[in-house]
């Protein structure tokens, strides 16, 4: 039963980071009708954005001051995923935006191995998994039978904090609106005053600072970062995404959460162990797909933004 | 497969077809029948629902309620299948397969009636070239027939409008249907492509197609069609022969929503036009239901 | 290109190329390098220490010299498709400086080496580039004309002269196909300790062989051989064959070429497979490999190697049949769910197969697959008494060993390329046309569009399953690590970067894509990030790739097929509409 409760707790842990990343997923294909494979590298581009600010920009005074240390890191670890994303939306996507169906795809693909590339290359000491820094307050907390690390605790904290959070911009701000209209229809939103390129910047900025934030708390709750995380967490976060109805916003938290604990349980209960976690997210996400295709929330729910 | 008229068996009869989407009914109730070898004409304002009737007939959509019977047959909701039975039909907006040749295109709509199999289409045996050259020769032929000898190497995106629209009704053809269905086989052509149209309408009958069309431009309806039935807001208003329709004060006010002697004028110069160089059409023998 | 079009005026487009030829030519009888490089001597005599004999060009220096020379006669001797061919010399003289000058200058530490050291001057490199560009300017501002065509039937031949003069030219062409091939796989020979310098010498020589190729296609020579091959298809076929059979004879018949030709043929026997599947079908396949993998593991276990737990031990031919079945079996089950989901989910599902398969081989599963330690020993295929690993003496020639696998899969190759030609020729082939152009105006044909995409899966995973079987034998070992996703993506970009939908495409994507790193070992360390910026340039520059289908960009569904929706497409057919109406009123007035 503990056993249970634990692994329960460390699904909800993982379903927070991927949800994260998931948020972003959704926005973009929800928008621009694309799976950026490159958000996952979005992602691990923001650890390493926040590992810089830890190792060259804090000074070591304040570096086991997490109430100093964690919000800069946060800043910058945003700050790169959003510059890497305006970037790779600015110079890979928006020229393709009338090309073919296929060609943003395979772009998408690219830049994410090209990013992957040069973390690894041209960051210090990428080439094997780095340790990251425990920068929030280093301890378990007691649930009853459970224990979950501080940060775990505050990783769930934000994610569904966030999520509520752009849901609440979405369907209420002016950019919002402008959001929902471009996903509905991008020659009928701009006829009426939407400039489409602002919203899908936007788009691109909201999902990457999402994105970064996940980043640097997935960073400090793992301790280890590496550059080939981002493709896999990535890859997690689209089936959650798809798994909750692409577009639908509360989907892909929720999907997240499933795969989280899909991840977690499947390991612990389900033939194999660990090893075929994976394998079990697949079958699950395939199973969707054939029998939903809309997603878990695709109708129910469709916010398209 | 010759046309005869004077018998006039019913090909194709819809009866009852409604179409709910979430909360708008877009088709009530509405029911066709269409007599062997005839053209019958179907008109309405924008949103009236026609194009969603096609898509009814072809299987596209399944229909809330109400069925479709091809020669008594009732037809599943598939449109291949349906294709097969002996449907075809064209697309208001054009749907070529743009990257592929004329010839191509109209090959594809040989689909159903060629002979060979997957291994055959491997190894290109005797049996596989009898049946391609078949093949071809039955698509030149067609292409010949609606008048685009000459481009079938042209890739089918180049072609001017009107002939694209003339090659989905050659790739229609291709399939050898029974009725053909036309949504809006002039929209967007010039006089001249239009009159055009109106003569391989009459000759597609002529070969014992019997065919619905689709169109707004209610001269080129009232004489070409044995029957017209008005849609409006996805319900029949009227049915019956072009001068019986064209008569119908509910048509002219709901659809046509022009002064009626701009009307009449425009009827009596369509009369005047198809007596000119067409025997018309077996006109009025049919009222409205 | 177009954009440097005007950037120059027309009268000073003969000057440009004269001077930028000339400069080539002066390019390539300068010294290249003034001191010894780290790793020796820069090749071809370019360093200033052995530049003791300017005249006496080799290599990538004769290479250029050519190129300068044709460009000089070029300059002032009217061709048909003048500027194209200007054009492309000049960018072929443009690489060959580039590249000589960023590796003797990385190499070299510094601009010292290709400018100045000790008062000596070597900047051979730096004209290069000057006169690289003064061409590619000079030529655009000639006017780049449209590609000529020439007649199939010339000097006024006919009948049997005809044929055989143009099955002379179609031997001369291919054997000339033949002879770069080889060349192109020695040059640099195969790096390491042995070959400093093969990298950069590599891509001189493409740059070289670009710049002919280019010039020919300008001219409109490949243009004229392609047709005259399209009708004299049974003779081209035999002759090519008969080419890649002659491989093994030119100095590209070592051991080692003959494995790197095989590997390649394997895959490029797999993205013929694929291009079935996304080129023709239009459905995009993220996990492909898999189907590879499958095919390599039942291969493996029925081969009578050691370390399989089945252990059965049946001869080739039906194991790899057998392994090309059970591909295809699951390539029908990874393609049934297109029969509920469409386009990018489709995407998804392929990519989840391939990352189910990797895992389940990585843990081993059911025992088939080694996990970790791999299924090694596999023995080399034996047939007719001969186990393909070993040398063969053919027509008095020592062939080295490995060239069997070369032979069996230059058939196999052949043969799937063949299978190709016909699907895509056939009522199948139109169909998956069909349904990638327009998929609900497919199923309005009658075309049963589940059936067929299945059955597009079903075959491209057959094929592959096929590859798998030969390509485990070659290596004599099956391990899931060379099933990743990343493989799935380059055999993507293979057959993108080739042309989709067409055969030569897959073909010459494979090959790049697998002799670039063979070729490029000293710069491993980049090799991903330049495949992931080529894909972002090729989308952005290329996507139809470098042999288009007949039809540019066909195969890269374009909106009006793909993208829209019906009510999209009738909200414009509204529209349009409308449109028709005002012009028809107007007409009455
Ligand atoms: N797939 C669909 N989902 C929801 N609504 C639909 C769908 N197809 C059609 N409709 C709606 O049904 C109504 C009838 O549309 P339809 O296209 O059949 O009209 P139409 O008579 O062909 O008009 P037009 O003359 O403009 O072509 C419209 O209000 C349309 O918006
Ligand atoms: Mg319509």
């Amino acid at each position: 039963m503990t056993t249970l409760l634990q692994q329960i707790a460390n699904g909800l842990v993982q379903g927070a980071t991927i949800g994260l990343i998931a948020l972003g997923y959704t926005m973009v294909y929800g928008i621009i009708q694309l799976i950026n494979f490159a958000h996952g590298e979005v992602f691990m581009v923001g650890t390493f954005g926040a590992l810089a600010v830890y190792r060259w920009v804090l000074p070591e005074s304040v570096q086991d001051q997490w109430y100093v240390a964690l919000p800069l890191m946060l800043l910058g670890g945003i700050v790169v995923a959003v510059v890497v994303a305006v970037l790779m939306e600015r110079f890979a996507y928006r020229p393709l935006r009338n090309a073919p169906r296929l060609a943003p795809l395979i772009t998408a693909l690219g830049v994410s191995v090209a990013l992957q590339e040069v973390v690894r290359l041209w960051f210090p000491d990428a080439e094997a998994a780095q340790s990251f820094p425990r920068v929030f307050v280093d301890a378990q907390v007691d649930l009853g039978p459970v224990q979950i690390s501080a940060t775990g605790l505050l990783l769930i904290v934000v994610s569904v904090v966030l999520s509520v959070l752009l849901q609440t911009y979405v369907n209420r701000s002016r950019m919002g609106r402008a959001m929902r209209a471009t996903s509905q229809d991008r020659d009928t939103a701009r006829l009426m005053g939407v400039n489409p390129d602002r919203v899908i910047v936007l788009t691109f900025v909201l999902g990457a600072a999402l994105a970064g934030v996940a980043g640097v708390l997935y960073g400090a709750h793992l301790n280890s970062v590496d550059t080939n995380d981002g493709f896999q967490t990535g890859i997690f976060a689209f089936t959650a995404a798809v798994l909750g109805g692409i577009g639908s916003l509360r989907g892909a938290v929720i999907g997240a959460f499933i795969i989280g604990l899909i991840k977690t349980l499947g390991g612990q209960y389900l033939p194999g162990g660990t090893q075929y976690d994976y394998v079990w997210i697949f079958v699950v996400l395939i199973l969707v797909l054939v029998f939903r295709p809309q997603g878990l929330f695709g109708e129910a729910e469709r916010v398209r933004a | 497969m010759n046309a005869a008229r004077h018998s006039a068996e019913t090909v194709l009869e819809a009866s009852g077809v409604t179409m709910v989407f979430g909360g708008l009914t877009a088709l009530n109730d509405v029911s066709l029948s269409l007599p062997e070898g005839r053209i019958v004409g179907l008109i309405g304002p924008n949103g009236a629902g026609k194009t969603t009737f096609f898509n009814c007939l072809t299987g596209l959509y399944t229909p809330t309620r109400g069925a479709v019977r091809l020669r008594g047959k009732e037809l599943p909701h598939d449109p291949a299948k349906v294709t097969t039975a002996g449907i075809a039909r064209t697309f208001q907006n054009i749907r070529l397969f743009p990257n592929m040749s004329v010839l191509e295109n109209v090959l594809v709509g040989r689909h159903i009636r060629m002979r060979q199999g997957p291994l055959a289409s491997l190894f290109h045996g005797p049996g596989f070239r009898r049946d391609e050259r078949r093949a071809r020769e039955k698509s030149l032929e067609l292409l010949e027939f609606v008048g685009l000898r000459g481009v079938e190497d042209e890739v089918a995106r180049n072609l001017p409008y009107g002939d694209q629209r003339r090659l989905e009704i050659a790739r229609a053809l291709a399939t050898e249907p029974d009725v053909l269905l036309l949504d809006e086989p002039t929209a967007g052509m010039n006089p001249q492509e239009t009159e055009d149209a109106r003569q391989l309408i009459f000759r597609i009958r002529e070969t014992g197609i019997s065919v619905v069309v689709i169109e707004h431009d209610t001269k080129f309806i009232f004489s070409l069609c044995d029957t017209v039935s008005v849609l409006v807001q996805g319900e029949v208003l009227v049915e019956g022969s072009p001068d019986v329709v064209r008569e119908d004060p509910r048509v002219i006010e709901a659809y046509l929503g022009k002064p009626r002697e701009e009307v009449e004028a425009e009827v009596a110069e369509a009369a005047a036009h198809h007596g000119a160089d067409h025997q018309g059409p077996a006109a009025g023998r049919r009222d409205d239901a | 290109m177009t954009r440097l079009t005007g950037f120059l005026p027309p009268a000073l487009a003969r000057p440009f190329n004269a001077v930028g030829a000339a400069l080539l030519v002066i390019a390539a009888l300068l010294p290249w390098a003034t001191f010894l490089l780290n790793d020796g001597a820069f090749p071809d005599k370019a360093t200033l220490q052995f530049f003791d004999a300017p005249l006496a060009v080799t290599g990538f220096r004769w290479q250029l010299l050519l190129i300068g020379v044709a460009a000089l006669v070029l300059a002032f001797v009217r061709i048909p498709g003048q500027g194209r061919v200007l054009r492309a010399l000049g960018w072929g003289g443009l690489a060959i400086g580039v590249v000589g000058a960023i590796f003797i200058a990385s190499e070299g530490g510094g601009l010292g080496a290709i400018t100045a050291a000790d008062g000596t001057t070597a900047f051979g490199s730096i004209v290069a580039v000057l006169g690289g560009v003064a061409l590619v300017l000079g030529s655009t501002a000639l006017g780049i004309p449209d590609i000529p065509d020439w007649p199939t039937r010339f000097f006024g031949l006919s009948g049997w002269p005809l044929r055989l003069a143009a099955w002379v030219v179609l031997v001369v062409a291919f054997g000339g196909v033949l002879y770069l091939v080889s060349l192109t796989l020695t040059a640099g020979g195969i790096g390491g300790a042995a070959d400093p310098y093969a990298g950069p010498i590599f891509l001189a020589f493409l740059g070289f062989a670009g710049a002919l190729l280019g010039a020919l296609h300008g001219a409109g020579v490949t243009r004229w051989v392609s047709r005259l091959s399209e009708e004299h298809r049974g003779f081209s076929i035999l002759v090519l064959v008969a080419c890649a059979f002659a491989l093994p004879f030119t100095e590209a018949g070592s051991q080692y070429w003959m494995q790197v030709a095989a590997t390649i043929g394997v895959y490029a026997a797999t993205a013929i497979g694929l291009n079935i599947v996304v080129g023709l079908a239009g459905l995009l396949d993220l996990g492909y490999v898999a189907f590879l993998g499958i095919g390599a593991f039942v291969a493996a276990n029925l081969s009578g190697a050691g370390a399989s737990a089945l252990g059965w031990d049946l001869p080739f031919p039906v194991a790899a049949l057998i392994a090309a079945a059970v591909a295809g079996v699951f390539g029908a089950i990874v393609g049934s769910p297109t029969l509920r989901v469409r386009g990018d989910y489709l995407a998804i599902v392929t990519l989840a197969f391939g990352e189910i398969f990797y895992r389940s081989a990585q843990n081993d599963i059911g025992e088939l697959t080694g996990g970790a330690s791999a299924i090694p020993g596999i023995p080399p295929i034996s047939m007719f008494g001969t186990a393909f690993n070993e040398p063969l003496e053919l027509f008095g020639a020592e062939l080295p060993s490995g060239v069997l696998y070369y032979f069996l899969i230059v058939l196999v190759v052949a043969a799937i390329m063949a299978v190709f030609a016909n699907l895509k020729n056939s009522r199948m082939g139109r169909a998956w046309i069909a349904i990638r152009e327009d998929e609900d105006a497919a199923r309005a044909m009658g075309i049963r569009t589940g059936k067929a995409k299945i059955l597009a899966f079903l075959v491209g995973a057959t094929l592959a399953g096929l590859a798998g079987a030969i390509f485990v034998h070659k290596l004599g070992t099956a391990s899931y690590e060379s099933f990743q996703f990343l493989e799935s993506v380059t055999l993507l970009a293979a057959v993108i970067l080739g042309g989709m939908g067409t055969i030569p495409g897959a073909v010459l994507g494979a090959s790049l894509l697998f002799v670039l790193p063979e070729k490029l070992r000293e710069f491993d360390e980049y090799r991903l990030l330049v495949f992931g910026l080529a894909l972002i340039l090729i989308m952005r520059f290329r996507p139809q790739g470098l042999v288009p289908d007949r039809v540019r960009r066909a195969e890269l569904a374009g909106e009006t097929a793909m993208g829209k929706s019906i009510e999209e497409a009738e909200e414009q057919a509204v529209l349009e509409h409308e449109e028709a109406l005002s012009a028809q009123k107007e007409d009455r007035r």
